[in-house]
Order: structure tokens, then sequence, then C-alpha cells
């Protein structure tokens, strides 16, 4: 669909809700030593408050980059990001470290838990530095591990690891919620578990997720789908009906 | 407890093993640190607190005889606070039972009241009364050897005459903290005591009234920086000129004083350099570690990052690493240093007479030590977590990338590097790639070695220096010398005792040795051209033959008064005519006690216009301990004799002494070395390990048992200690070299040695503790689960 089309279909869609965030004319390119190796190529992307975004793209096309520069951590090489009109690409690092702690929640591929703490610990973990938190239990409670909140990560399966993950993102309060490969490292059962997780998080407390994947069937439970391809958005689909997490698979 | 303190303490808990070496060096290097300071807080406080109490003398003026009422002018110098005049003579004492002569020095004190200057502290008994006035007050070091208590006797021989004293008391005093008679180095309390007399008796038998021979004096504090003390003491000395001054002592050259106070600076450097050099070592080690745990953390400082964790919260956290682990070597540290400063109080005791010297807890020092602990600790971790912790978060959460394989140099090198088994190459790479942890490994072995080298030097030129006193320079077994100078006739009735198979006579006067602005007061002996007791040497051990005319001159005073052999230099006698001679300097000569000069006997007699005067003889005689004793018996019928001094008893004392100290120190340092050596390979080690977890599991999987796998950390870790303990070679010979430099003084010095066997040692026990260390890190490798680690995700 040519990017006019899509403009008119997103405007009709989400006339009335607000941008959270603004992504203008992104590009991303690393450089080591010599080699400079170009990731994303002037990219324009706009998240509304409360949807439900899958950008959906093959291994090494920049999506996890592009959701690490939505999430702060990491900064575009040139163009600007505007979170509610304020430019993160003119963050200084403290700026941008109280926008991830105030307004943002990760959760990885490989769930980067801390070995050494219990599910309740790496939860409160992020709880401590934020300035409304819900409590530790609570976010264990809504993602439905509240009674493994002593286990340590080693204890626990790869799904529930991915949920511990998820209430810790989700304890801060965050307006968005951004998901790297969620259930990349899970079986299907587990992975259509978390996405029913992500699901419910945006359906009923209204957080803005955002779910970069390689799998294309997990596009069918959201608002808006994005394909990116070699640096640059291909297509943007905006999905009328979007499918419960359960029927979702692959 | 918030839940990165959680994390803090079981990631520690996790760690332990490496903790554990790390906390071990730190834990010593601080515990040297509190243990130095500590007793010399306590040596020092001792120190002011004892000359506070008796009114140490700032200086002392020897001189023939000078009657006390010429010396109220003296108050009239500016600076000089007060004067005390005494008479000192030094005097032979025999006791019941005893069959050796004592000898020591009478000094004579107020009456009724301490003395104002240089006054005693009794420990028993009391101070001199009304009831007699033939009481004295002995040492009470001396007292304790001869089990001698208040009421007792003893007999000196005093003006030719002996004397039968009642002792009223036993007492200490600050001028003599270290009391060693003439030519000793440790003391001897067994053989060599002070007698104080009541100054009215003293004037009495030694014909003395209304006179002193020795001039006590207070300075202000303003006046007592080194060069005012000399000025004073030179206006001085001037006053004096017409009593025969032999000598000006300011207090940084009495015996005593300088003995304690070299021995307090020591340990205040000692107290500097040891503790650094271990914390520099933990630190290294620290750096080490936490560059691995940080880096093992990547993707949780990642994570953390993304939660909105900042900088200054993540540097916070992995610091409190380097804190804990300060603290905890910081805490042990304390506890080693306090009970290693017990010790080295005690041992002190055992030369040093102090009214109290007790181990005392110093918050000053504890804080510091543990202040000094947590820098060094903090400063290994900052730097180890520095890289990581800066890290973008996107980037934190990558994995690294893998290392540049880049082609070591060796490997340039294709005839020796295909030359080389495939676990040497593998040993090779990783020593190359990993410089900051070779070059770690490497200095410490340097200092370990370097530690255990420079001990050994210690012991070795402890032992030169015994070895060239008593062996090659002083070649008799009793010395004995006359009140006055006597005639060849004294000579030749010592040579007729039994027992003596053969005497020499000394002529020993005192003079000031003179070279344009240069001058030092010393004393000159003379010895016979063919002397066998007495042998001077030179710098390499070799004879010095005494020429006929002329004097030969020690390496230190030739440097004091700048002169060379050839010199001609001026010399004047601080009794008799005092005129001026000139005389030739010889031959530049070495000695290591004081200034020595030496003259033909003849010669010096003649210069001195006499015809064969003597003061002194060497007698070489039977060793069997009866003839001793007769010696003994028949010396002690002399009334004109002022002092026997053995020398057989005096090398075997000092022998004795050093022997005990040095093995203590020995002891510890091997220890201590050992702890550098174990803490550092076990924490490179580990960490090796732990980095190389895939690939001792792939090499297992291939079929190489763990021996064969610890074999190539076996030969890593030689690859890295032994270029370390060669370099400690060198660093332990230029550190040695330093400190012998740092002993050399006029008083005192060390010849500068390190025997064969020390190297030897050294490099036999690098290796050792290399082999030792390698142990735990042998059975890490068996007990590894190496299944897993090839599951592990990277």
């Amino acid at each position: 669909m040519p990017a006019s089309d899509a403009d008119a279909l997103e405007s009709s869609l989400h006339h009335e809700s607000t941008i959270l965030l603004s992504l203008k004319s992104i590009s991303k390119t690393y450089t080591t030593g010599d080699v400079s190796v170009p990731v994303l190529h002037h990219v324009d992307l706009d998240v509304y408050a409360g949807e439900l975004l899958v950008i959906v793209g093959p291994s090494g096309s920049g999506k996890s980059t592009l959701l690490n520069i939505v999430g702060g951590i990491d900064v575009p090489t040139e163009g600007d990001v505007y979170f509610h009109k304020q430019n993160l690409s003119q963050f200084n690092e403290q700026q941008l470290t109280q926008y991830r702690r105030r307004h943002v929640g990760f959760v990885f591929q490989f769930y980067n838990l801390v070995p050494t703490l219990t599910a309740r610990e790496n939860v409160v973990v992020a709880a401590d530095i934020s300035a409304s938190p819900m409590s530790a239990d609570e976010a264990l409670e809504l993602v439905g591990l509240g009674n493994r909140a002593d286990h340590f990560p080693s204890q626990l399966s790869g799904g529930e690891q991915q949920r511990v993950a998820i209430a810790r993102a989700l304890v801060k309060n965050p307006e968005l919620l951004l998901c790297d490969e969620p259930t990349g490292a899970l079986d299907l059962s587990t992975g259509r578990m978390i996405l029913e997780v992500l699901g419910n998080l945006n359906r009923e407390l209204g957080k803005t997720v955002v779910i970069i994947t390689h799998n294309s069937a997990i596009g069918h439970m959201a608002q808006r789908i994005v394909r990116i391809g070699s640096g640059t958005i291909a297509e943007t689909n905006v999905n009328s009906q979007p499918i419960p997490a359960s029927q979702v698979t692959w | 407890m918030k839940v990165l303190h959680r994390k803090l303490l079981r990631e520690l808990l996790a760690a332990k093993g490496v903790l554990a070496a790390i906390i071990s060096i730190i834990a010593v290097g601080i515990g040297c640190f509190i243990a130095m300071s500590s007793t010399y807080d306590n040596l020092e406080y001792s120190r002011e607190n004892y000359y506070r109490l008796c009114h140490m003398a700032d200086f002392s003026i020897e001189l023939k005889k000078v009657p006390v009422g010429d010396l109220a002018t003296l108050t009239e110098v500016p600076g000089v606070i007060n004067v005390l005049p005494r008479i000192v003579f030094q005097v032979t004492a025999s006791l019941e039972g005893v069959e050796k002569p004592l000898s020591g020095q009478a000094i004579s004190l107020p009456a009724r009241e301490n003395a104002p200057i240089n006054g005693i502290v009794i420990k028993q008994g009391s101070y001199f009364t009304d009831q007699r006035q033939e009481e004295v007050i002995i040492n009470d070091a001396f007292a304790r050897a001869h089990q001698l208590r208040p009421g007792d006797h003893i007999q000196l021989i005093l003006n030719n005459r002996l004397q039968d004293l009642f002792i009223v008391g036993t007492a200490i005093s600050s001028e003599f903290v270290y009391l060693i008679g003439p030519g000793g180095l440790v003391p001897e309390p067994e053989s060599y005591g002070v007698f104080y007399l009541k100054h009215s008796y003293a004037e009495d038998v030694f014909g003395f009234e209304g006179a002193a021979n020795q001039i006590l004096g207070l300075l202000a504090p303003e006046f007592q920086s080194t060069n005012r003390v000399r000025e004073i003491l030179n206006q001085l000395e001037l006053n004096l000129d017409d009593y025969g001054v032999f000598s000006t002592t300011p207090l940084a050259q009495q015996s005593s004083h300088w003995f304690l106070k070299s021995e307090i600076d020591g340990l205040k450097v000692s107290a500097t350099i040891l503790p650094t050099i271990f914390l520099i070592v933990a630190a290294l080690a620290l750096n080490l570690l936490m560059s691995r745990m940080a880096e093992q953390q990547r993707t949780v400082v990642g994570t953390f990052k993304a939660l909105g964790y900042s900088n200054q919260e993540m540097f916070l956290h992995f610091i409190q690493f380097g804190l804990l682990i300060g603290l905890a070597g910081g805490l042990c540290g304390i506890l080693i240093g306090y009970s290693l400063a017990g010790a080295m109080t005690a041992q002190y005791r055992n030369f040093f007479e102090f009214p109290s010297l007790t181990n005392q807890l110093y918050p000053r020092v504890i804080i510091l030590g543990l202040l000094i602990s947590v820098f060094f600790a903090v400063l290994g971790t900052f730097r180890g977590v520095r890289s990581v912790v800066r890290l973008s978060p996107a980037e934190a959460m990558r994995p690294k990338p893998p290392l540049r394989a880049k082609r070591i140099l060796l490997e340039k090198m294709h005839a020796f590097w295909n030359s080389l088994d495939f676990r040497w190459q593998l040993v090779l790479r990783d020593i190359f790639r990993n410089r900051t942890r070779t070059l770690g490994g490497v200095l410490s072995a340097t200092v370990g070695a370097m530690l255990l080298l420079v001990t050994f030097s210690m012991y070795d030129s402890a032992f030169a220096l015994l070895n060239f006193q008593y062996d090659k320079l002083l070649l008799s077994d009793i010395d004995i010398s006359f009140k006055d100078d006597h005639d060849y006739a004294a000579y030749f009735e010592s040579q007729q005792i039994t027992g003596v198979d053969y005497a020499e006579p000394l002529f020993q006067i005192g003079c000031t040795l003179k070279n344009g602005i240069h001058e030092k007061k010393v004393g000159i002996t003379g010895i016979r051209g063919d002397a066998r007791l007495t042998i001077p040497r030179d710098t390499a051990g070799n004879r010095v033959e005494v020429p006929r005319t002329g004097i030969l001159v020690t390496r230190k005073l030739a440097d004091i008064l700048q002169v060379q052999a050839g010199d001609s230099i001026e010399l004047i006698p601080v009794s008799g005519d005092r005129a001026v001679r000139r005389v030739p300097v010889m031959k530049i000569i070495d000695s290591y006690l004081g200034l020595t000069v030496y003259a033909n006997f003849q010669y010096l007699n003649r210069l001195m216009g006499e015809a064969d005067s003597l003061s002194s003889v060497q007698l070489k005689t039977n060793p069997r301990p009866a003839v001793t004793r007769q010696i003994y018996r028949e010396l002690k019928q002399v009334p004109a004799i002022q002092s026997v001094n053995s020398i057989r008893d005096q090398k075997d004392k000092l022998q004795e002494v050093l022997v005990d100290q040095m093995i203590v120190m020995i002891v510890v340092v091997i220890v201590f070395s050992s702890l550098i050596f174990f803490g550092s390979i076990l924490n490179a080690s580990l960490i090796s390990l732990s980095e190389r977890q895939q690939e001792i599991a792939t090499l297992r999987v291939l079929g190489y048992t763990p021996s064969e796998v610890g074999s190539i950390f076996l030969r890593e870790s030689f690859c890295v200690n032994l270029p370390g303990i060669l370099l400690g070679l060198p660093a332990g010979y230029w550190a040695s070299k330093g400190i012998n430099i740092a002993y050399d003084t006029e008083l005192f010095r060390m010849p500068f040695t390190i025997g064969t066997m020390s190297w030897v040692y050294t490099v036999l026990l690098g290796i050792l503790f290399t082999l030792i260390s390698h142990w735990p890190v042998q059975k890490a490798i068996q007990n590894m689960d190496w299944l897993k680690a090839l599951n592990v995700k990277e």
C-alpha cells in the first residue's frame, strides 16, 4: 500500500487518538572502526496512545534498532523522535534515563532477568526507581504469577520468566510497553500466553504496546502492522478486526 | 534491604573463592599498615611521654673537668634554658657469684630530688635516702638480669677503689631506652649497667669536688632545629674551651635516642611502602575480577539502564562491591594488624626500656586503614566496571563482540610458532591477548619475589656485618680498657695472665679532624703495624696495612670531611696540648660502626708526644670456659681496668638477637609473599577459567583429561609468574640497595650483600608458591560441570 494511502487510512482510524510518539526521518548507522553499517534509512512512524502496534521484519531488518530508539536506549544518527512533542533526539543521557524510567517498559526476547534475584525482587528492581509504581505482587498477579513470586529465574519456565519480565515492565505503570521478540524464545502455547497478557494490558489497562517480531502471525492481534525491511518501512497496514491473542497461531 | 543490595550480596557469595583471595591480600596490606602505624604510635607516644617525664636532655657535652661554678654563663647563650652538671665515668662492677667482670656507667644525680634533666623513674625501692652516702640506684634491666633487689649490695670500682654500695632502688631513664655498651649493637643487660650515685658521693670518690665532666642541657622549643642546635653547641664549646671538651652530642646523635628514633622512623617508612605494595596488587586483582564480573553482567547492566537506571546508579551498584570488599579486607586487616602490633610492641619491649609500652588501638589509624582499604578496592572496581557501565543500554544488551582474533607477534615467527604444540599455542595466545591480566600477574610475582629477596638480603647484610665486625675486623676475645693511659708494662702484664695466648696494645685518643670548613670530633685508634687482633679492611674486605705515618679513615668520615687518600688534614687533640697537627690521610677503609680512624701505634704516640702509651689491650684467649673464668677472676683484681669487654659474648649475643629477629621477619615475609602469589594466581586463573569454560568443555569433549587441561593453566601461570619472579630479582636488588643507603649513618651502616643462596631461594620459593597456587585451580577444573558449559548461551 502506498504511504499516502496508509496515512489516509491511519488518520481515518486515529483521528481522535493522540500521537504518543512520532519518528521523523530517522536514520541509524553503526560504526565499528573503519566499517559503517547503515541500519535504518529515513524512517517516519507515528505511534498512537493506547494502540497495539506490531512491527514485523526479518532478522537484520533494523526493527530492534527502531525499538531501541523509540525506547530511548539508543539514539538515532539522524532525524527526530518526538514523545508528547518533546524531541528525544535532543535529550542528554540523563533526560533519556528519566524518559525510560517514567514512560517506557521493556520486554526482551531472552527476558534479561537478574539470575540472583527472585521473581518479586526482579520486579521490585523496576518499582524501586519509579515515581508511582504498582506493587510488585500486583504486577505479578496481573501476569498470573502471584504464586511464583519467591522463585528464582532458574526455577521458572521460559514462559514464566517472560511473564516476570512483563511484570517488571508493567510495575512502573509506563505509558509505553516495548516488546522485542517477546515470544522468540518460547514455544507456541507459551508464546500465545505471553501475547494474551500483552493484549490484556493493552485492552484493559490501555497501555500502548509495541511488539517487534519476525513472526507475521502476531500481526493479526494488532490494530496496526508495520512491515520493515532493509532499514525502511515497507508498508503499514491497519487491522480493523484484530483477533484475540488466544487465536494467534504459527 | 534494597533489592540491589540483595543482588550484591548473593553475587559476592557466589564469587567467594576469588574474593577471599583478594580480601586476604587487602587484609595483609592493611594489616601491615595498622601493625606498623600502631607500633609506630605506641613507640612514638611512649617516647614522647617518657622524654617529657624525664626532661630528656637536648644535648650533652663531655669534658675533662669543669668547675660547676663556671656553668652559670651557659644559660646566657640564647636558646639554652637549663643545664645540669654530672659526673659520669665508665666503671667496672662485681657481683657475688658472677665471674665475668661487669661494666657500666656511674652517673651522679642530685642526692635529694630527681634530676631536672634526664631524671629517672624508680621501678623498685626508692630514690636516695639520708641514711648513707654509699647508695646506688641501678638500672632495672641490669637488676633483673642479676636478680638484684633494693637492699642488696653491689661492688663498683670507683676511681681505682673497690666500693661496696647499697642498692636503694632500681630505675629506668629516658636516656637509656636502648642501652648499649661501648662497641655494642644490642643491649646486654647482663654485662652492662647504669649505676646512679649521689652527686656528693661521686664528687668525693672521683675527686670532683665542685666539678663535673658532663653537662646536660635543655633548649627552648624554637631552638631545636638541627642547625640551631649545632650553632648553640659550637657556642657552648667555645665557652668551655678551657675545660677540655671531648665531645658535644645533640639529642639526635645520642646513642639510645638514635637507635630508638631510627627504629621509629623505619616503621613509618615501612608503614607506607609495604601496605602500598600489597594494596596495588589487590587493586589490580580486584580490577581483573570486577572487569570480569561487569562483563558477565553486560546484559544486566543494559536491562537496568533500559528500565531507567542511570549510569551513576549502576556505578554506585558496582562500586558497592569494591566498598564491601574494601571494608571486609579493611576489617580483617585491622584484626590482623592489631594482633601483629601487639606482637611487635611486645618484641620491642625486649630491646627498649619504657615506663610503659603497651599496644593501643588508635581510632585515627583504624579509620585511615579502612579508608585506604576502601579507596584501593573502589579504585580497582571503578577501573574494572567503567567500560561496561558506560555502554549505551542497547549496546550493553548485545553480546560482547567476539575478540578480534588478531595474530599475536609470536605467530608471525612461523618456524617457532609451528614448532609449538597446540597447548603452548593456546597458552601464549591467552597471555598476549589478555595483556592487563598478564601485566597484573607479572607485577604481583615481581613484588612477591622482590619482598623475598629484600628480606633475604637484610639477613645476608646483618650476618655480613657480624662477620665483618667479629671475623675480619675485631679478632680478639676479650678487650680490656684502662681508666687512664698506661705504659707498655700494662700490656706485658696482660700477656702474663694465665690463659691469654696473645695480646695487643691499643692507644686511643679523642680529637677533632678538620678539613677546611668540614670538621668532626672522632676517636683515633693506634694499632701496631703487625696487628693481628684489629685488622682494618677496605671496601672489598681486604686487609689494609696500617701505614707508618698518617691515618686510615673510614669511608663515611671521608665523606663528611670531604677528604680522599693523599689529602692532608688537621688533627686537634681534645686533651693535652690541643695543638694543631697536620696528618696525611693514607687510605680510605670500610667499617660499619661509628666513624673509625686508625693510625700506627708508635706514630700516634709520637704525634701526641708520648712514648709507649696505651689505653687498652686486646686479648686472644684460650676458649675453654674454665680458662675464661680464671682470666675474669684475675682481671677483677686489677683496679686500673675501666671495662672488660668479652667480644666473644658480644658476638654471640648479637648473633642470637639477629637470628631471632630475622627468622620471625623471614617467616612473616614468606607468608605475606605467598599470599601475594596465591591471591594473584588464584584470581587470574579462576577468572580465566570462567572466561574459557567453553574452551575447556570442548577440550574435555575431545578427550583431554582434567590434568591435561590443568597443565595448560599451569603453563600459563608459569609463563606469567616466572618472568615476574625474574624481574623481582633486579627489583629486589635495587630495593635492598635503597634500604642500605637509607641506613648509611654516622653511627651505623650495613654492608650491602646478597648471597647466592638468597637469589636461589627467592626463585625456588616463587616457583613453589606458583605450584601451590595451582592446586585449587586444578581442583576447580576437576569439579567443573563442562557439559553445562557446552550449553551456555552467548
